[in-house]
């Protein structure tokens, strides 16, 4: 299970009010607000073009170093290489030192942030002032930044308030605007005093040796302006070709990150600046950047993590992250960086153990993913932190003993058959199971669980009659477990669409589970055993099609290739098998969709988007079409229909306390649609969205597409 | 001059979009008044001007002090630190996006317009790009890249407290441009 001390945090974070109020509105408003800023913008276009030049500037690194350094150089910039977070600190200090340098004003810098600077620097007896809003408030009230761009999020007004009535000794009123001004006096005396100057940067330009920032409260211009000295620190994965270059992220960063169209300055610096010196006269800056390494090399020769690089730190990816949106920055638990970006920064920039630890929070739901300016994968990078970690430390004994048992198919399948009887106490005869005893009481908190079926689907399919006459071809079905033991329904359903089509359907009986609660736990070795059982078991060579009813076992069966690649005459049947095998409401309408046309009862109808089915592959219209090209069906669409539903498999098992508040969003989404039946294309969605629709005494059903097709025309032929 | 009135129509409302306020004059010569009417508006005793070709041609200093308004044009890091307004001309502007867009190595040109509370900028109406990219080709096709350019689009502002929007963090609260079309 989880550990426990992340079990902790996120429970305190999920007790704080205030952080989920405010990470609930920004998630509210924040997709709308980044549609708008977008509009009569080619955001693919641009986010190619983001990944094509960071992904050159990452595979020509050293090249794109020297550049920078020599035209950097050459307009009069003192550029350090620094290997690592000691490297840096010593270097500042010796910069400080060498300035008698006193007292420092900071703007924003997430990379001084990830090696400590600030503790470094006052360990020699300078004072050091964070100037951005946040990052002050955050400094004053000691803690860490809880968001990227929003670094004191989780605080109220009234507690800012209270932050600067002690620091300023006067009373300070809970009003922003106020807050704000106090703020903006304390600083100007800082930024007037201060003999040094320390910035982050966004871009450094190898062609011309530039950097630019993107700020908007001003305090990084003073900060660069006013103090003689100035360093900033630059991770070297800030660095891109050309000049022109900087076009995709000035268009991408602001808008993705603050649905801004542009911050309210932009500033780039190539080489000295005339300055004021000490003594009154204007002079020459003494201007040092500092390219850090510290780790990031490691990620760049790391081929499935080199991607990182991409990344330009807007924040997107946080801001539409389910778990994120939940339990805030903090239980992330780096110094520096948060959210599913954050856990890989944190991996390799400064505690792998943490990140171990944290890349369980993910849910794999992919959003992230369509929203990033960099395009990277990050749940396909968290997966395989996983995968390496359960590699090297292994899984837990109970969550190693349950993948045992379900990969092997005939103990598992007999411990369903024995289930299927031993819950009778638990279910009164009905659906679904409200309440487990004692420890297993986490399974069913927010959520009711459904009752394994008496008769699996397995044992009901050779009593299946399917009339087609001169079938066209024959297709497999794959069920997975939760069609078979527990939602049999949805398996005569697609039976029935796919005989309609002219098909005649096989139900392979050596298929076993399909290896994902495996993958997704990162425990590799029994999601190979559970693709060679199903390569040879469904032999796809022998039929037209295979379909599955679950997009989670679907996506698993397409990437058995990548599990088998090593063996050659298996890998031939996967790839066989990855060419075959679709997703219900995808095959049926490749076959030409339905004829019989439906009952004509009117019935309205929502949809749920399943993460894997929408962004693992790619089908969301087929479905929507089916539905509303059923006599009867009025589909009305839910706000956030690809919002995770928060099942992700064992996520709602080993998180309940997330799990539960996701699940809750959606089914408030549902019922403010008025729908009567919400419908759904996985299985796992169902479970969870039917669960949680019991608990709250909702009449609405859930239903997979193939069921509810099944329904309104099975009414008309009777 | 039918190109220059649609950019500057982009430009205005792009500008005041993002809280800047954008006024336009015919001649150099309408500057000194319409400043001073600004100016004594908002409130403004004291300012200072960082010396560029439109403040001259305008003869800003002496209008304005002759308006009865405190105006310093030296040693601006003491007098910015305290004057109620800076004046500055800025090179470019960008109807895209509503920036203003300075050149400023000297010192004084970026005190004149961060330090203080209110920013009053010149600039040409001549001289507004349409697009982004225009403005970095350019900037760009200089001889070399200037050691500071910054792009400045309204006032400064922070939505660090609670996520409310507030406008007028650390930079100017308020920023004005003048456009001159002559
Ligand atoms: S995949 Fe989903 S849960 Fe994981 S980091 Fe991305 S948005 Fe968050
Ligand atoms: S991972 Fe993508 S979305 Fe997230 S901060 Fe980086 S570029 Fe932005």
């Amino acid at each position: 299970m989880a550990n426990n001390e992340l079990k902790k945090e996120i429970s305190n974070a999920l007790e704080n009010n205030v952080l989920r109020g405010a990470l609930g509105r920004f998630a509210q408003a924040y997709p709308i607000a980044r549609e708008k800023a977008f509009t009569g913008y080619d955001f693919e276009a641009l986010r190619n073009k983001v990944q094509e030049v960071k992904s050159f500037a990452a595979n020509n690194i050293d090249e794109m170093m020297d550049q920078f350094e020599r035209n950097a150089t050459a307009r009069g910039s003192k550029v350090f290489r620094a290997a690592n977070a000691q490297e840096a600190n010593d270097y500042v200090k010796k910069v400080a030192e060498s300035h008698n340098v006193k007292r420092i004003v900071k703007s924003k810098s997430m990379a001084s942030e990830e090696i400590l600077l600030n503790e470094a620097l006052r360990e020699d007896g300078i004072d050091v002032q964070e100037t951005d809003l946040g990052e002050f408030i955050i400094a004053l009230a000691g803690h860490h930044p809880s968001h990227m761009v929003l670094p004191a999020i989780h605080l109220t007004k009234e507690q800012v308030a209270d932050l600067f009535t002690d620091y300023t000794k006067k009373k300070n009123d809970p009003v922003i605007s106020y807050l704000v001004k106090t703020a903006r006096t304390a600083m100007r005396k800082k930024f007037l005093e201060a003999d040094m100057g320390i910035s982050g940067a966004n871009m450094a330009i190898a062609e011309t040796g530039t950097l630019m920032m993107m700020t908007n409260e001003g305090n990084a211009r003073l900060t660069s302006t006013i103090p003689k000295v100035h360093v900033y620190i630059v991770g070297i994965e800030k660095i891109i070709p050309k000049f022109m270059d900087a076009s995709y992220i000035l268009k991408t960063l602001p808008r993705n990150g603050t649905a801004q169209n542009i911050t309210t300055y932009v500033s780039m610096y190539t080489g000295v600046t005339e300055a004021y010196l000490a003594d009154g006269s204007k002079g020459t800056k003494d201007f040092h950047i500092v390219l850090l390494d510290n780790g990031r090399r490691n990620m760049l020769k790391d081929e499935k993590f080199k991607q990182i690089f991409n990344c330009v730190r807007c924040a997107a990816c946080i801001n539409v992250c389910p778990a994120f949106q939940l339990v805030g920055g903090h239980v992330y638990g780096g110094h520096a960086y948060t959210g599913g970006i954050g856990t890989l920064l944190t991996a390799f920039l400064t505690s792998e153990k943490t990140a171990n630890k944290v890349q369980n929070l993910c849910l794999q739901c992919g959003k992230c993913k369509e929203v990033c300016a960099g395009k990277l994968d990050i749940p396909e990078m968290i997966l395989e932190l996983r995968n390496r970690n359960a590699a090297e430390s292994g899984l837990p004994f109970t969550q190693k003993f349950a993948l045992d048992v379900v990969s092997n198919r005939k103990l598992f399948h007999s411990m369903l058959r024995i289930a299927s009887v031993a819950q009778k106490p638990f279910t009164r005869g009905q659906q679904v199971i409200r309440h487990l005893p004692m420890f297993l009481s986490g399974l069913t908190e927010g959520r009711s669980l459904p009752a394994v079926a008496e008769k699996p689907f397995r044992d009901i399919f050779p009593t299946i009659r399917q009339d087609v006459k001169n079938p066209k071809g024959t297709i497999a079905l794959y069920a997975g477990c939760l069609l078979d033991f527990i939602y049999p329904k949805i398996g005569m359903g697609v039976i029935a669409s796919l005989n309609e089509a002219g098909y005649k359907v096989i139900f392979p009986k050596e298929q076993s589970c399909c290896g994902a609660p495996a993958t997704y736990m990162g425990d590799k070795e029994n999601a190979l055993k559970s693709a060679i059982l199903n390569v040879e078991g469904l032999n796809s060579e022998k039929v037209d099609y295979v379909v599955s009813a679950c997009p989670t076992c679907t996506h698993a069966l397409k990437e058995y290739k990548d599990l088998l690649k090593d063996n050659p005459e298996m890998l031939k049947k996967a790839e066989d098998l990855d060419s075959k095998v679709f997703d219900f409401s995808k095959l049926i309408t490749m076959l030409g969709g339905l004829d019989d046309k439906g009952d004509g009862e009117p019935l309205k109808v929502t949809y749920h988007d399943s993460c894997h089915l929408k962004r693992k592959l790619g089908v969301y219209q087929e479905q929507r079409d089916l539905l509303t090209n059923t006599n009867g069906v009025e589909l009305i669409e839910m706000n956030e229909s690809d919002r995770c539903c928060g099942f992700a498999g064992s996520y709602s098992i080993k998180f309940p306390e997330i799990s539960g508040p996701i699940l809750d969003r959606k089914i408030q989404n549902i019922v403010e649609t008025g729908a009567e039946v919400v419908a759904v294309d996985c299985p796992g969605c169902l479970m969870q969205i039917a669960g949680g629709l019991d608990q709250t005494n909702h009449k609405i059903k859930v239903k997979h597409t193939a069921e509810l097709l099944l329904e309104k025309r099975k009414n008309q032929q009777e | 001059m039918h190109i220059v009135n649609e950019l500057y129509e982009k430009f205005k409302a792009k500008f005041e979009g993002v809280n800047g306020e954008c006024y336009r004059v015919a001649q150099t010569g309408d500057l000194g008044d319409l400043m001073s009417d600004i100016l004594t508006q908002k409130g403004v005793k004291t300012l200072s001007i960082f010396e560029s070709p439109l403040s001259q041609a305008a003869n800003l200093k002496e209008k304005l002090s002759k308006a009865g308004f405190e105006v310093h044009t030296d040693n601006l890091l003491a007098t910015t630190a305290v004057d109620d307004a800076g004046i500055t001309e800025v090179k470019w502007g960008i109807a895209e996006l509503g920036t203003l867009v300075q050149i400023a190595p000297e010192v004084d040109n970026r005190l004149c317009s961060t330090l203080v509370p209110i920013h009053l900028a010149l600039l040409k109406t001549s001289s507004i790009l349409p697009e982004l990219d225009d403005m970095l080709a350019t900037i760009h096709s200089l001889p070399e890249i200037p050691s500071f350019v910054g792009f400045m689009s309204g006032p400064s502002r922070s939505s660090d407290i609670e996520r409310t929007l507030e406008i007028g963090v650390h930079g100017p609260e308020q920023v004005i441009v003048i456009l001159v079309d002559e």
